[in-house]
């Protein structure tokens, strides 16, 4: 340890080496969100060519906005359901996944397909299958039950509609990661507990898992940034928000006040205030799961 | 205690026969030790016995039970692996109970006192409410043996339990086992490929080759009396010499003859067979003495030493014999040099005689113990 070999000739090389990933961080992320946290001061008119300094007054006007406020609470909401709906989903299948023995890999693959989907072409598919009307899902789920589908007029549907669909695109980059965990678990492990005649579900929440936690952790934090930023393209063209706002998600209404409205101040303050929720968000889930989570040993 | 039957118990892996035809007993409270190389189905043998591995064909009993498809949990085993197994995120007395709270007719009452006593035996009282993080590699083996010890099982499987640790733990635990053993009463399971482990720890020991059962015998009978060539050379540290001879019979004794020596051999069974044939014979390390300790009559012969190996007890040397190199011990503070020709001769009645193709033993010069006794009674 006593001799490191440098990496680099000079600091200027190692500078120079760096350059081309710092003028795109700074060109495609700090700029922007620096302009964006600016704009937000604004208020803009004419496609952002004409702006006026107003302080914090387009915050103050979304404090007081019942629409937005509403739009806040179906995110929040929203991101609840599907953080928890596709931590456990996953966690239960992948924990057949990597139980079963014979063909699990096709199985694997079945499991994380919709993933590899891109979110457009999910939405339109899954509108056409769950079509109040048309769908073939629609169909035989009023066939079967007593329910009748009708989440174009009605917000409860339509929210848990959207929900569905966002925890099925997601749940195929959770089962990738808990299945590496998983497997990751010593074998001896789990032959140890089935000498012991340990129950599978008990092994479940007893052994797999605390020795997973890392990984569930690092997932819930992907699912809540996923619930808030990606799941624009499915209210996009299954719901537009609607109706009467019950899936009028943050990074939906803000794109609409920028793009539809051309609103950039208000938009902007938007961004910022969806940007500080999810930071707050993410910083309480890793300081609350701290020392809970078991890295090895 | 429980005794354990294997009955042409065979393992198949797609298109591999991991373990080929293996009938073996451990009786009640018996320490069986399974040694083989790597790859020799061992572990596989002892995986089939817990539940792990399913049976391709033949039968495993357990007290006269057939338990082919019997659960694992329900054979009454308990079972050390060679990482020990340990739950990281519980301390070492949930380690222990954990297992036993999962079979629900043991009180809570029952559980602590249990881990107490087995921590008690163990010397790991106080340690029990440290995760195995923050144990030693022995300290997690004695909660990994007291994790199985608790339950009281009928049987123990210990897969290299000892291989993890280092060579002067190794030693200590080995006679721990053994005292746990005693006290324990259980029928004990041991795989390893230590040939030294097998042989300290086993009342009897299984070696096995290539998924094949090649011998079953106490550690001392093995050593002397080698069913084939692999046992010989596997049982034995450094390795029996064995080299091609010819067997010949002269004047109705026999002789075998090498391009470095010629020496008759004791009568015993089986030399007839091997005469006129081209056969292997194989004489330990320490069976090869120089001239000077061996008796004026002895036969003896020139060898040249080639390699000088001073290992403190003693000092092994390799010698040239005709066109093989083999091994010879001899004390500590010999001054023989390397280049140097030295006589030396066989302890006679330590020589084996094996097949040069099947590597069954055809004679050994002293006859092991029961066919000993037999030909006394008839003659």
């Amino acid at each position: 340890m006593a001799e490191q070999t440098k990496p680099f000739d000079s600091k200027l090389q190692a500078a120079a080496l760096l350059l081309p990933t710092i003028v795109v961080l700074v060109a495609f992320l700090y700029y922007p969100s620096l302009e964006t946290f600016r704009l937000s001061l604004f208020e803009s008119a004419f496609l952002g060519q004409d702006l006026r300094w107003t302080g914090i007054s387009n915050f103050v006007e979304l404090a007081t906005s019942s629409t937005y406020r509403n739009s806040f609470v179906v995110s929040v909401l929203f991101a609840g359901v599907v953080v928890i709906g596709t931590l456990v989903l996953s966690l239960l299948i992948s924990y057949m996944l990597f139980d079963v023995d014979l063909g699990s890999s096709s199985y694997l693959v079945a499991a994380i397909w919709p993933y590899a989907l891109p979110p457009a072409v999910a939405a339109i598919l899954l509108n056409f299958l769950l079509h109040p009307n048309l769908g073939i899902f629609t169909h035989y789920l009023e066939l079967l039950t007593p329910w009748t589908l009708d989440w174009f007029n009605s917000g409860p549907q339509a929210f848990a509609v959207l929900a569905i669909v966002a925890i099925w695109k997601q749940l195929g980059y959770n089962i990738i990661f808990m299945v590496a965990a998983l497997n990751n678990i010593p074998e001896t492990l789990t032959e140890s507990a089935q000498l012991d005649g340990v129950g599978r579900l008990k092994m479940l929440y007893k052994v797999y898992v605390p020795l997973i936690s890392p990984t569930l952790i690092f997932l819930v934090v992907m699912n809540t940034i996923y619930s808030f930023f990606s799941t624009f393209p499915l209210v996009d063209l299954m719901t537009s928000g609607g109706p009467s706002g019950a899936t009028n998600l943050l990074i939906f209404k803000l794109y609409r006040d920028a793009f539809e409205f051309s609103n950039y101040g208000l938009a902007s303050a938007e961004s910022v205030i969806l940007f500080v929720l999810v930071a707050i968000l993410m910083y309480i889930q890793l300081r609350a799961t701290e020392g809970h989570a078991q890295y090895g040993g | 205690m429980a005794r354990i039957q294997l009955t042409d118990l065979e393992k198949q892996y797609d298109d591999v026969l991991a373990v080929k035809g293996i009938d073996l007993e451990a009786q009640d409270g018996e320490f069986l030790v399974l040694v083989g190389p790597s790859g020799c189905g061992k572990s596989t043998t002892l995986r089939m016995i817990a539940g792990l591995e399913d049976i391709t064909s033949g039968t495993l009993r357990i007290d006269d039970e057939v338990v082919n498809d019997v659960p694992p949990k329900d054979r009454d085993i308990a079972m050390m692996f060679q990482n020990y197994a340990l739950y990281p995120h519980m301390t070492a007395a949930e380690n222990m109970k954990f297992g036993m709270k999962s079979v629900s007719d043991f009180s809570s009452d029952e559980i602590d006192q249990r881990v107490e006593e087995a921590a008690e035996t163990l010397d790991i009282a106080d340690l029990l409410d440290r995760k195995p993080k923050e144990l030693s590699g022995g300290e997690r083996q004695r909660v990994a043996i007291g994790r199985a010890i608790v339950r009281e099982p009928e049987v123990f499987l210990l897969d290299e339990p000892l291989s993890n640790l280092d060579a002067k733990l190794r030693v200590q635990m080995r006679a721990e086992l053994l005292r746990l053993h005693e006290e324990l009463d259980s029928s004990t399971v041991y795989v390893t490929h230590d040939q030294t482990e097998a042989m300290t720890l086993g009342d009897r020991v299984a070696v096995l080759d290539a998924g094949e059962l090649q011998q079953v015998a106490p550690p001392q009978e093995l050593y002397d009396f080698p069913a084939n060539r692999f046992v010989a050379e596997f049982i034995g540290e450094p390795a029996m010499n064995v080299f091609s001879v010819d067997i010949r019979e002269r004047n109705g004794h026999y002789v075998a003859d090498h391009a470095g020596f010629s020496i008759s051999l004791p009568d015993g069974e089986g030399l007839d067979t091997a005469s006129d044939s081209s056969v292997s014979m194989g004489v330990r390390p320490e069976d090869i003495s120089l001239a000077s300790n061996l008796p004026d009559d002895a036969e003896t012969f020139a060898v040249e030493t080639t390699v000088r190996e001073p290992l403190g007890e003693l000092l092994l040397l390799h010698c040239q014999l005709g066109d093989d190199e083999i091994h010879v011990k001899v004390e500590p503070r010999s001054e023989i040099q390397p280049g140097e020709t030295i006589e030396v001769g066989f302890d006679e009645d330590r020589l084996h005689v094996f097949d040069a193709r099947s590597g069954d033993a055809l004679y050994h010069s002293t006859a092991p113990e029961p066919t000993k006794s037999e030909a006394v009674a008839t003659e």
